[in-house]
């Protein structure tokens, strides 16, 4: 006895059509969070490699990773927390893999003139030292100050970004800052 | 004064703790500040270098994005497409290694079946024969195969020194001789023994004739039944009955 079967040429079609438009708003909906989220993680990158062009390298990684995974992290506070990490740990990886921190360090190791505290902020020398200073510090307090010193980020949204309580972003703050003062004011005198 | 030092130190660290929060000074701090010009140019000293270190770290955090950024992403999402997990790749992958592996397995078992149901292959020549054996490996010494376990080697053919293509062909070696074998190559590489005892003929076996004898059947004589009645106690006596 032979079976019928009834073919349907048309579920085919409806499938792919189904599976573009799920595409497109895919999509669409990641163009929303590179819009919101992209700045962060050049910015993130860029405060850990303090070069322009490696840390757009290390931001267009990071967002193409985040496109990958996107439809498992559509929830923005998710994202940007996990956005925030992926940039971060792509610039320290691409930090030690660079044989620019030797130049770095022998630039640090040359003694700078003794400027007046009022001078530092302005000069270009401090800010390579606090740079300098900052790779020196552990990274969860590294990142911790980055995010801080965002424009319009206040703590909780940091502690969000980090899955951390709000204290523990506090106290991170606070011996980042304290030990970044150490090293400046040691260099200083 | 001493005391009054001593003071000052640990108020040093607790303006540093301050200022290294934001935070404002306690009272009993403020209260020490103002009698104490040297704590108080320290206090001011941290507060400025802070700033400073604010400064800096706004001016790292809130670098400009360059335009570039988005246009280079947008282009790398184009070329490279959301790749959905699908198991289709690795499913026909291994259906490609089983084919494969079957296949072999087929060709070989093939090859193998053939060689065992020829019975011209059975032949004793080594691939590694010397120069000087090698010519004479045309001539092969039969091995009987009797055992089914006996190894086969495809033929090929090898060029010798002399420019003279031989066939050379596969060694069918039961598995109580593989020793004996090789043991006999070993001596035949070294010299110690000439190649000629490969060259052994196979003793030509030919089926002899049957000789037929000639039947000898005596001639029966016929005699009328009354001789073979007058006759009968003399043949018995011969008989013994």
């Amino acid at each position: 006895m032979q079976e019928l079967v009834l073919i349907q040429p048309g579920r085919v079609a409806e499938k792919e059509f189904a599976q573009q438009a799920a595409r497109a708003a895919l999509r669409r909906e990641f163009e929303e969070c590179l819009a919101e989220c992209g700045p962060l993680a050049y910015r993130v990158a860029r405060g850990v490699l303090h070069n322009s062009a490696d840390a757009e390298d290390v931001a267009q990684e990071a967002l193409l990773r985040a496109y990958r995974r996107f439809e498992r992290l559509r929830d923005r506070a998710r994202f940007r927390g996990w956005l925030v990490r992926i940039a971060f740990r792509l610039a320290i990886d691409r930090t030690r893999s660079s044989k620019r921190r030797e130049a770095r360090e022998t630039l640090w190791s040359q003694s700078a003139p003794r400027p007046s505290t009022e001078d530092l902020a302005a000069a270009s020398e401090f800010q390579a030292h606090l740079d300098r200073a900052m790779e020196e510090l552990p990274e969860k307090h590294r990142l911790v100050l980055l995010l801080a010193g965002m424009q319009g980020h206040s703590l909780e949204e940091v502690a969000e970004m980090l899955s951390l309580p709000v204290g523990t972003v506090k106290s991170r703050l606070f011996f980042a800052r304290k030990q970044l003062a150490e090293k400046l004011r040691c260099h200083r005198k | 004064m001493p005391s009054k030092m001593k003071a000052c130190e640990e108020h040093r660290t607790a303006l540093t703790d301050a200022a290294a929060a934001a935070i404002e000074p306690s009272l009993e701090l403020r209260s020490h500040l103002g009698g104490c010009p040297s704590c108080c140019a320290a206090f001011s000293e941290e507060l400025q270098l802070f700033a400073a270190i604010d400064t800096g770290l706004r001016a790292t955090a809130n670098s400009e994005v360059p335009a570039s950024l988005f246009p280079r992403v947008r282009v790398q999402l184009n070329e490279r497409p959301v790749a959905r997990r699908s198991w289709v790749p690795a499913l026909a992958a291994v259906a490609a290694v089983a084919v494969l592996i079957v296949a072999i397995v087929f060709v070989r078992g093939f090859g193998r079946g053939a060689a065992e149901t020829n019975p011209q292959t059975i032949v004793a020549a080594h691939n590694d024969l010397p120069a000087s054996t090698q010519t004479s490996a045309q001539t092969v010494v039969p091995i009987e195969a009797t055992s089914p376990s006996a190894k086969i080697r495809p033929i090929r053919p090898v060029e010798t020194v002399s420019g003279a293509k031989i066939e050379q062909v596969a060694v069918l070696i039961p598995d109580g001789q593989k020793q004996a074998i090789d043991l006999l190559l070993a001596r035949v590489r070294s010299g110690k023994v000439g190649g000629e005892v490969l060259l052994v003929e196979k003793p030509e076996k030919t089926l002899e004739e049957l000789q037929i004898s000639p039947l000898d059947i005596s001639l029966i004589e016929i005699k009328p039944l009354e001789d073979v009645s007058a006759d009968s106690p003399s043949q018995d006596k011969n008989t013994g009955r």
